[in-house]
């Protein structure tokens, strides 16, 4: 295969053609396997009921229908337990409100100090972004052991504020969910912050060097140059920071467990995809939650790029 | 939006057309005369290899691991099965997590093992739909009848037997013995009430909590209520919610729940050390490990922990610092929990004879001798070593004790979900988040929704 490959490459007239597509043919066919195959077989088996032994069988409409029916229920405020799929809308969607806005504005102001002249900028630089090169496993175990009732978090809070009296974050179903947010903050802000520093550093010169002979300060040309100029690369990290939270499953497994923690708290749509899936052994459910899944993030994604995504042009 | 679109079909065209060319180019190549005759010589050598490989079977076997030690003795057997039978080869694969999914999802992609650990709360889904090869069908009555029917029962479906278990464990009270003669206690608590009231006084007396349960945890809850005189949970259908409806059942549960919830956090906020704890609340990752940091006076746990024990804890002894004890007795009896692991066949196996000899091997007399009694991890499920010399002391204890009644670890078809979501009700209502009675509304609506499709 791979002598009558070269043989072929070196017959063939354009050999530049011919080396690049067989190069990216490794990723298109490892995305059509496991991207579009994986989705499409999702969609069909949405469709049927099936216990990964014996045959599948169709069941027409049913399995959205138990979703629809968890949400309605989930609405008329039935206990978390029975509603596990609401509930974990109703968490991931209070999460991303959370986690998206934070890591956003936080990797702006990280980029512009990065993005100064200053001595051992670079120390700054790699210290923010090594979060985003840890297995988040490895982050969630550590922030576990920070957010412990004797834990390090509790040790600062309870010496800076007087008369703070130490929170069991883990184990309070108040708290979880935003131990989580802190967490995926903290873990991608410093990722999106080297986005925005590169964007920061194509803006042009002469814009600044203009704002300044027209007397703008630092703070002026801030907002009026460079969060304008960022536009386009904030609808970027916004979009890429939406699909990621409301995905969220890494963090809420290890910090929450499977069923979501304390009065499931930590509970996220992924997390019930999954028990739905191999818990409970209801793949088509899980197939039929993961394409409202999509379709949530689908149209949140889309109607933002279109509102804002193409205002530049 | 279709110039995307156009641009992926194009990308897709060009792609198949480029694998196209290399196929069709090789074909050329083949063409010529030498490089045939290579060709040829590679097919006969390869056909070569294939009947040395066939004369030797391959058996998938496939496990979790209850520690290195476990993984070693496995690894030992095996070697030992290979030397008596040269032509069958054993492949080992340990899967840390999640394993009945594991097993599940790899019946789904059709590459399931040949043999494998099945727990008996999930026993049900894999007989039912005949993912399980009937060991009747290839093992001798004689060879059966070696082991404990209780032990059996769960794995019968229509007069065929689907599993033989590969050992068994059932639940005990460890007490520390140092701290009751702190407390000045002189001998284990009898009854469910006694074990509450020691927790007291081991809490008022020594400053540590004198028992330590999990939050949630439905498997622990059902001695209680069985040994107060309730039927074994069943859920089989919708209707078997009315389980909950017995008051022994309501009554027990509810003990149940204000236990953590007098002995800890009623406790705390009166000022006073709390007397019944759950790991966390003492720095510990589970009852093991709360107990072999000697933070708590008793819990209740199976004979998986003693090994932890023995090796974790070397300087916490045995017969001299702790000890095992029945579990308290209700008003109708004495009843514990056992926990059992089957080694199952997969049905749709190419090699089921070879599978059996494997698994025969492992469960007979001598592999058990090997595995379980002096591996010391769990007790033998046949008969015949309750006097065995290599049985560690404490296995020899807990299988003295008087029991008027086992309990499997199953409820019915859908045990492996059905308990995942009543410890998740159990848990929120000892957390407070809901009432007991909340709790057992919740269970019911688990039952009948489970179990109406």
């Amino acid at each position: 295969m791979f002598s009558s490959f070269s043989s072929f490459y070196e017959k063939s007239r354009n050999k530049e053609i011919v080396a690049g597509l067989t190069l990216i043919s490794i990723a298109v066919i490892l995305n059509l396997v496991f991207g579009y195959f994986a989705m499409f077989f999702a969609f069909y088996l949405s469709f049927f009921k099936w216990d990964y032994i014996g045959e599948m069988q169709f069941v027409g409409l049913q399995n959205f229908e138990i979703v629809i029916r968890d949400l309605i229920r989930g609405l008329h405020g039935a206990p978390y337990l029975l509603v596990p799929f609401y509930t974990g809308l109703k968490n991931i969607l209070l999460y991303t409100l959370i986690v998206v806005p934070i890591q956003t504005f936080l990797a702006i102001v990280l980029a512009s100090f990065a993005n100064q002249k200053i001595r051992g900028q670079q120390f700054f630089k790699v210290s923010y972004f090594l979060p985003a090169t840890t297995s988040s496993v490895i982050v969630a175990l550590i922030f576990i052991w920070l957010f412990m009732k004797n834990g390090y978090i509790n040790y600062v809070l309870t010496h800076v504020i007087p008369g703070f009296e130490p929170v069991d974050w883990i184990n309070n179903k108040d708290y979880l969910l935003f131990a989580i947010a802190t967490v995926a903050i903290w873990g991608t802000s410093g990722h999106f912050m080297v986005s925005f520093l590169a964007a920061m550093q194509a803006i042009p010169r002469e814009i600044y060097e203009a704002a300044m002979l027209d007397g703008a300060g630092p703070i002026r040309r801030f907002f009026f140059i460079t969060i304008p100029m960022l536009r386009p690369m904030v609808v970027y990290v916004v979009v890429m920071g939406l699909i990621g939270a409301l995905q969220m499953f890494d963090l809420a497994w290890i910090m929450a467990g499977a069923n979501g923690g304390p009065g499931g708290a930590g509970y996220t749509v992924a997390l019930d995809i999954y028990n739905e899936a191999f818990t409970r052994i209801r793949p088509g459910v899980a197939a039929a939650k993961s394409w409202f899944l999509f379709a949530i993030i689908f149209t949140t994604t889309y109607l933002f790029q279109k509102k804002y995504g193409r205002a530049m042009r | 939006m279709k110039k995307v679109l156009a641009g992926g079909l194009l990308v897709f065209v060009l792609l198949l057309a480029v694998v196209a060319a290399g196929c069709i180019g090789g074909g050329e190549q083949t063409g010529t005369q030498t490089s045939a005759t290579v060709t040829e010589t590679k097919v006969k050598t390869e056909t070569k290899v294939e009947t040395q490989v066939q004369e030797k079977v391959f058996v998938r076997f496939a496990g979790w691991s209850a520690g290195e030690t476990e993984m070693k003795n496995y690894e030992k057997m095996i070697k030992a099965f290979e030397e008596q039978n040269p032509n069958i080869g054993i492949k080992y694969e340990v899967i840390t997590q999640m394993f009945h999914e594991n097993i599940l999802a790899s019946y789904g992609a059709g590459v399931a093992p040949d043999v494998f650990y099945v727990d008996s709360a999930w026993a049900p889904i894999f007989i039912d739909k005949g993912a399980l090869y009937p060991i009747s069908d290839l093992a001798d009555q004689s060879f059966i009848d070696q082991f404990y029917p209780f032990l059996l029962e769960p794995f019968m479906k229509d007069g065929k037997l689907y599993g033989l278990p590969k050992d068994w464990s059932m639940l005990a009270l460890f007490y520390n013995k140092k701290l009751f003669e702190q407390a000045g206690l002189t001998r284990p608590p009898e009854t469910w009430e006694e074990l509450e009231e020691y927790a007291k006084i081991i809490a008022d007396k020594t400053g540590k909590p004198g028992l330590a349960i999990y939050l949630g945890g439905f498997n622990r809850y059902v001695p209680v209520a069985v040994s107060n005189g309730a039927p074994k949970p069943w859920f089989e259908k919708p209707e078997d919610a009315s389980w909950f409806d017995n008051p022994v059942v309501k009554e027990t549960l509810t003990w149940y729940i204000d236990l953590y919830r007098k002995g800890k956090i009623e406790r705390e906020n009166q000022g006073l050390t709390p007397y019944v704890v759950q790991p966390s609340d003492v720095g510990a990752g589970w009852l093991g490990d709360a107990f072999g940091q000697q933070e708590v006076g008793m819990v209740i746990s199976g004979n998986w922990m003693i090994p932890f024990l023995a090796d974790q804890f070397p300087d916490f002894k045995y017969g001299e610092d702790w000890d095992i004890a029945p579990v308290p007795a209700g008003k109708e009896g004495r009843v514990t929990m056992v926990y059992t692991v089957i080694l199952g066949i997969n049905a749709k196996t190419e090699h089921p004879q070879e599978a059996w000899k494997f698994v025969k091997f492992l469960l007979g007399p001598e592999g058990q001798k090997e595995l379980v009694v002096k591996g010391g991890q769990t007790l033998p499920s046949i008969k015949g070593f309750e006097n065995d010399p290599d049985m560690w002391p404490q296995h020899k204890k807990t299988l003295s004790f008087k029991y008027d009644k086992m309990i499997v670890f199953l409820w019915g078809p859908k045990s492996g979900p059905i308990e995942s979501k009543f410890s998740d009700a159990m848990a929120a209502a000892m957390r407070g988040e809901m009432s007991a009675d909340e709790a057992i509304e919740v269970m019911k609506q688990v039952v009948q929704e489970e179990l109406s499709s």
